[in-house]
């Protein structure tokens, strides 16, 4: 698995995320969760209304894998994808994060972050971004 | 099918530093990819466009797998859309007749091949701003549903 840095959980539990799922014949579904817990260094846990939950059911019965990012500005600010096997437990999403990556535009679009040294990866935040999470959750999620 | 004026509005705000969107696509074998888009645009009301700068397996899942869907990341205020359909990378080189879901791939090319010129993206903030902005085709997705992603009517077709 693969572990999240403090300003990668700090903008998805502010900013909640897009989930990306599909089918096994790899037709995509997503949702966007509001609430965003982060369980440890590397399970992030989504919450999901009934609805989300009918929405990606039968994708995630059949194909456990996902792609998340952070929401609202998030998407630009904090441009990191993470992926993973998912699990629905009840109205609980639960993720198992195994790979991580910049989608900054540019040469660092898709550049892996979770093959890094956890070190390099802290120092690579540091030299692209001044802060460590969304400024606040209600002027970040409008 | 056309976009309603809400949605287009919605996809194309100038000057207030613009519409943030995902695009998810997947692999042919089920291993979905979720990216934010900043450079995004209504064409002819049915299209959304993306400027291409260097998605990595965005590319490659289109390449075997032409579907995606683009959900509104900011700003959303209640604009809780989705939108879904047949998506495809246009760029210089294809046949002279490269044609997708009835538009001529060199028409749209000629439009907004060069983004950084038609759409100078000078309100997005430096520290986020692309080092270069290099192109290297357009993104399109031809709209043939909506649906809600708020998360009391998640799946709930729109359109």
């Amino acid at each position: 698995m693969s572990k999240l840095t403090p300003r990668m959980k700090n903008w998805l539990v502010g900013s909640g995320a897009h989930v990306g799922t599909a089918s096994r014949a790899g037709v995509p579904t997503v949702i966007v969760a509001d609430t965003v817990r982060i369980e440890g260094d590397e399970v992030v846990a989504f919450p999901l209304s009934a609805a989300q939950v009918e929405h990606v059911r039968a994708n995630l019965a059949e194909n456990p894998q996902v792609a998340f990012g952070p929401g609202g500005l998030g998407s630009i600010r904090a441009a990191y994808q993470f992926k993973g096997k998912a699990r629905l437990d009840g109205d609980l999403l639960r993720v198992e994060v195994s790979e991580i990556y910049s989608t900054k535009p540019g040469p660092e679009a898709g550049l892996r972050l979770d093959t890094l040294p956890y070190e390099s990866v802290l120092k690579f935040e540091a030299s692209r971004w001044k802060d460590e999470g969304p400024p606040a959750r209600a002027g970040e999620r409008s | 099918m056309k976009l309603s004026r809400e949605m287009k509005d919605a996809l194309k705000i100038v000057g207030a530093g613009g519409a943030v969107v995902y695009l998810t696509t997947s692999s042919a074998a089920g291993k979905p990819n979720t990216v934010g888009e900043r450079f995004v645009a209504v064409h002819q009301d049915e299209y959304i466009l993306i400027a291409e700068m260097y998605a990595q397996k965005t590319r490659v899942n289109l390449n075997e797998n032409p579907r995606g869907v683009i959900t509104l990341a900011h700003p959303v205020k209640g604009r809780t859309w989705a939108f879904v359909g047949p998506t495809t990378i246009l760029q210089e080189g294809l046949p002279p007749e490269a044609r997708f879901e009835g538009l001529l791939a060199s028409e749209v090319l000629a439009e907004w091949g060069n983004w950084a010129e038609k759409e100078p993206p000078s309100e997005v903030p430096p520290d986020i701003r692309p080092p270069a902005l290099v192109q290297r085709g357009v993104i399109i997705m031809k709209v043939d549903q909506v649906y809600d992603f708020a998360a009391g009517a998640a799946g709930r077709r729109l359109l």
